[in-house]
């Protein structure tokens, strides 16, 4: 390691050397690691079309008004927050947003996922393409997350704004996390879970972004079972049996029907939480988001806790 | 199988084999019944979790509200459905129709998905007639359709394939627009039979048990009329009454096992043949068998289902298993039982034409050359038309559109020659390059790589996929060697492909998560993610062999008139034909790499062309081809602008005008 650094060190300095000395008026193009190599931009872009509301929010977030958004009226229901430009160019479906309606919105920067890398060439034609992965399995969503929204500060060229914008969500981090602790008992952890439909649930386990948020709020995640890519374990009520002694929180929306029959099932109501007023509601937040969402989530849960069991 | 049933018959009363059959799955169920009870046998507190469980006690809260009813259900759903696909088997006289096979299940499910993310909830108490309905229209449907052939065995059963492709694809499209509750419906559509409470097994219970006792008692009077149509004909109208009153049974079981515990596929078509070959050949005695026999086998199936089903990670939907067992046994099933083909020629129409056919081609290629400037030029943008004027970008805008546009048409070349092969070889016209199972074996080969393998290169999805096609094709083959003789063989085999691998597809889709929209997408055949080398590939292939097969046409044409006469002209009849199939197979996986595997082109193009009087094989090609690529266009065009900025799978589309063409058609005929 630290030969490898000896090695490197002077290796680096030299080419910034050079770098300075040969080019002192223009300014270095902005170079980014993404899925397909490295992304290199002249001028911090202005003109973003994101295809995924994680870098949706995260761009609002950083101040600046996508221009074109895929599935704006579904961000709405299942985002919410922070709220949308009040002009874009919506692109449709995230599966295939629309080409022609990217290409009038004249991007100067597509952010999109993996899941359509099979349309990345058509998006390159159109403007350059930044491929960020959110998730893979092993990493936590959070960590993911920070990177990916730091990557993006950098394509738009708002690096002291991140920079201020994450140093804000660690302090509140740790400031939730305390009022959470204090709010559940010392000895409690928290099961966050989604219904599928009234015998079905998910529980996020460390990995996904609730729980890797919890994490670095220092709040004990429940759930140790197996996981998906998304980082949760899923199956039927019973899944949560062995964690019952622990406290509930399901994240919405739900279908109004289903949350009535699942609440009023004999399972639901013999288990632990539900026989001592454990489980908690949590207010519309995006699971599979950025660090906009990991900070709505760890505040929502916050005062869902503090507010008391429903 | 006369021999069979005649020892049968003397056997009645001692030990036959359906009663062995019956009882063998009915110890297995026994032994599943122990097994579940066995922690509360064993503690000795058996009637107490079973009748009043301790509140405080979770695993027999679990026991009597899990458990408990996921048995019954299990029981009830499969007999519920094996009795119905008894009935219909019955009473259509045709060994391979069923709940599923018939687009009953497909209708119902497409009616509950559209009622369930669409209608408001203040209609909630329609729901069970929606479904209903969804099921008899879809009945009715494969009916029309296969009327004007005097409902043979595989037109029916044709048709009905016809109707659940397109079912399904409407059901997807729904789902598309409607991301966010994919998993849950999913799971349901899947079929999924884990329990929370009694509530479904108090909704399935009363219903599945009305519907029983009522074919009951009707099965009896049509016993004694089950000679057949023509014994029967003085009794007229009270059989076909009867008959009516019994399908609509049937339905009515099938919506609401349905409803309850979504698609659980081929219990309904199984259970009943796999009887009737073991010798059942009285109807109520058959009915009677399948209630019990599907009953234990469901049970089991989930049984097995569930150990599947550990802590955490995906569970496996029943539905979608009991497709994975059921369908293969459709190819074991064929060896056995009698197809009755139809008349051959019953779909020639008078050789008199509206047109010539010179100007009908020419007709064609003007409106191809018409309908191409129009598709790259003109569009929607939500406002209105909107011209393609010049600036920087129309270029990179035209280069777009014709990518989509020519990908589109080419498949629809593709399939048009593909299906005119299969057709003509299958002496067939509703035979087509999708039943073959090519298709699907390619889009099942490409999807298992990206959501299971994750490669996301579209060039490596194209080899497996195409890898996949030919593997297909080589099964195929296997399978229908000793049936060289009859191509419908070939046809019943693809179909029981398409079913186990559409099965594998649903369980891929239940455990892939959000990369399922895009799957979705291109299985329901969409041009979004093509490029312009790709379409000359297909292209480049497309071309070469339909000028192969424009070559063979003469020994095509003696193909087409039946085997017997071919053979007696000394035509090597069953390697041509499966020199035939494999060239429509390889157009079918080739047009399925750029544009997934829906659509009717393949149908419709060669049907359509024969009707318009291009009768001989080298004609009947090109105007297939003529038909098949203006359709496309038409269809691409039109799901790229009607709900802009929103995109609609091009194969969808295509579909909805072929399905729609079949239903005029046989509407008009009657």
């Amino acid at each position: 390691m630290n030969i490898l650094r000896a090695l490197v060190c002077p290796v680096l300095l030299c080419a910034a050397l050079i770098g300075a000395t040969m080019s002192p008026v223009m300014a270095d193009p902005i170079e980014i690691e993404h899925e397909r190599g490295i992304l290199r931009l002249d001028v911090p872009a202005t003109r973003v079309a994101t295809i995924n509301w994680s870098f949706t929010e995260s761009v609002i977030a950083l101040g600046l008004d996508p221009v074109a958004i895929a599935d704006p009226q579904d961000y709405v229901d299942w985002v919410a927050k922070p709220d949308l430009p009040e002009s874009f160019v919506d692109l449709g479906p995230r599966a295939s947003p629309n080409l022609e309606a990217l290409r009038a919105a004249k991007p100067d920067l597509i952010i999109t996922v993996p899941d359509i890398g099979m349309a990345y060439e058509k998006l390159a034609e159109i403007a350059p393409v930044l491929e960020l992965k959110l998730f893979d399995g092993k990493r936590p969503a959070f960590e993911t997350a920070r990177e990916v929204f730091g990557k993006i500060a950098r394509a738009t060229g708002r690096e002291t704004q991140a920079q201020a914008y994450l140093e804000n969500v660690d302090q509140k981090l740790i400031e939730y996390g305390k009022r959470v602790k204090t709010a559940i008992g010392p000895d409690q952890k928290i099961n966050v879970v989604f219904f599928f439909d009234e015998s079905n649930v998910g529980i996020f386990a460390h990995t996904s972004l609730p729980g890797s948020v919890m994490t670095a709020m220092d709040v004990p995640v429940a759930y140790d079972g197996e996981v998906n890519k998304w980082g949760f374990g899923r199956g039927g009520l019973e899944i949560l049996a062995p964690y019952a002694k622990e406290t509930l929180v399901y994240t919405t929306p739900v279908p109004e029907v289903i949350l009535d029959k699942l609440l009023n099932s004999p399972i639901w109501k013999v288990m632990d939480f539900s026989r001592n007023n454990r489980v908690y509601e949590l207010p519309v937040v995006w699971a599979y988001g950025g660090v906009p969402s990991a900070l709505r989530f760890a505040r929502l849960l916050t005062e869902t806790i503090e507010s008391g069991p429903q | 199988m006369s021999n069979a049933a005649a020892r049968n018959a003397d056997l009645r009363g001692t030990l036959s084999l359906p009663a062995i059959l019956t009882g063998i799955l009915g110890i297995l169920s026994l032994v599943v019944l122990v097994i579940d009870f066995w922690p509360y046998l064993a503690n000795g507190n058996i009637t107490q979790a079973l009748l009043s469980p301790d509140e405080t006690d979770f695993d027999q809260i679990l026991f009597h509200f899990s458990t408990l009813p996921r048995l019954a259900m299990a029981f009830l759903c499969g007999a519920g459905l094996a009795l119905a696909g008894a009935a219909i088997q019955t009473v259509l006289r045709n060994p391979l129709a069923s709940p599923t096979t018939l687009g009953v299940g497909a209708g119902v499910e497409f009616a509950l998905t559209l009622f369930v993310l669409l209608a408001p909830a203040s209609l909630a108490m329609f729901q069970e007639a929606f479904a209903l309905a969804g099921g008899l229209i879809a009945l009715g449907a494969v009916y029309l359709i296969a009327a004007n052939r005097g409902n043979a065995t595989l037109w029916l059963i044709l048709a009905g394939m016809i109707v659940n492709l397109l079912l399904q694809s409407g059901s997807q499209i729904i789902l598309l627009f409607n991301e966010q509750y994919l998993q849950s419906i999913f799971m349901w559509g899947a079929g999924d039979l884990a329990q929370n409470g009694w509530e479904d097994t108090q909704f399935v219970w009363p219903r599945v048990l009305m519907g029983m006792i009522a074919i009951l008692a009707l099965s009896r009077p049509l016993d004694l009329l089950a000679l057949g149509d023509d014994t029967a004909g003085s009794l007229g109208a009270k059989v076909t009454v009867l008959r009516l009153l019994i399908l609509g049974l049937a339905v009515f079981i099938t919506a609401s096992v349905i409803s309850a515990a979504g698609m659980i596929g081929f219990v309904g078509l199984a259970i009943p043949a796999a009887l009737r070959i073991a010798g059942l050949s009285r109807s109520r005695d058959l009915m009677i068998y399948s209630v019990f026999t599907g009953g234990f086998a469901l049970l089991i199936v989930d049984f097995v289902v569930r150990q599947f089903n550990g802590l955490g990670g995906d569970p496996l939907p029943t539905g979608a298993a009991t497709a994975l067992f059921g369908a293969p046994f459709i190819i074991f099933m064929l060896r056995k039982a009698r197809i009755m083909p139809g008349n051959q020629n019953d779909d020639q129409h008078s050789d008199q034409q509206i047109i010539s056919k010179t100007a009908l081609s020419i007709a064609l290629a003007v409106s191809l050359l018409i309908g191409v400037v129009f598709s790259l030029f003109v569009s929607l943008d939500g406002n209105g038309f909107v011209i393609l004027g010049w600036q920087d970008s129309s270029l990179d805008i035209l280069i777009g559109r014709s990518e989509r546009t020519f990908a589109a048409m080419i498949c629809g070349a593709a399939l048009a020659v593909s299906g005119t092969l299969i057709q003509r070889v299958g002496r067939n016209p509703l035979a087509s390059p999708e039943i073959t199972g090519v298709s699907s074996a390619t889009a099942l080969a490409m999807i298992l790589a990206l959501a299971i393998f994750g490669f996301g290169q579209r060039a490596e999805l194209m080899v497996i996929g195409a890898a996949g096609g030919i593997a297909s094709l080589f099964v195929l083959l296997a399978l229908c060697r000793k049936f060289t003789h009859a191509p419908h063989y070939m046809l019943l085999n693809g179909l029981a492909m398409t079913a186990i691998l559409g099965a594998m597809v649903r369980i891929v889709l239940t455990r892939s998560g959000t990369q399922t929209s895009m799957l979705m997408s291109w299985l329901a055949g969409t041009t979004y993610f093509t490029s312009m080398d790709e379409v000359m590939i297909v292209a480049g292939v497309t071309g070469a062999l339909l000028i192969l097969a424009i070559a063979l046409r003469r020994p095509l044409e003696l193909a087409s008139l039946g085997t017997d006469q071919s053979v007696s002209l000394g035509l090597g009849i069953s390697g041509f034909q499966f020199a035939m199939m494999l060239l429509a197979a390889i157009l079918a996986a080739s047009a399925t790499l750029l544009v997934g595997p829906l659509s009717f082109v393949g149908l419709m193009a060669p049907h359509l062309a024969r009707v318009a009087g291009y009768r001989l094989a080298g004609g009947h090609l090109l105007g297939a081809v003529l038909i098949g690529v203006n359709v496309m266009m038409v269809a691409e065009w039109l799901a790229r602008n009607m709900i802009y900025p929103a995109q609609l799978p091009t194969g969808l589309i295509a579909a909805l005008i072929g399905t729609g063409y079949f239903l005029i058609l046989a509407i008009r005929k009657r």
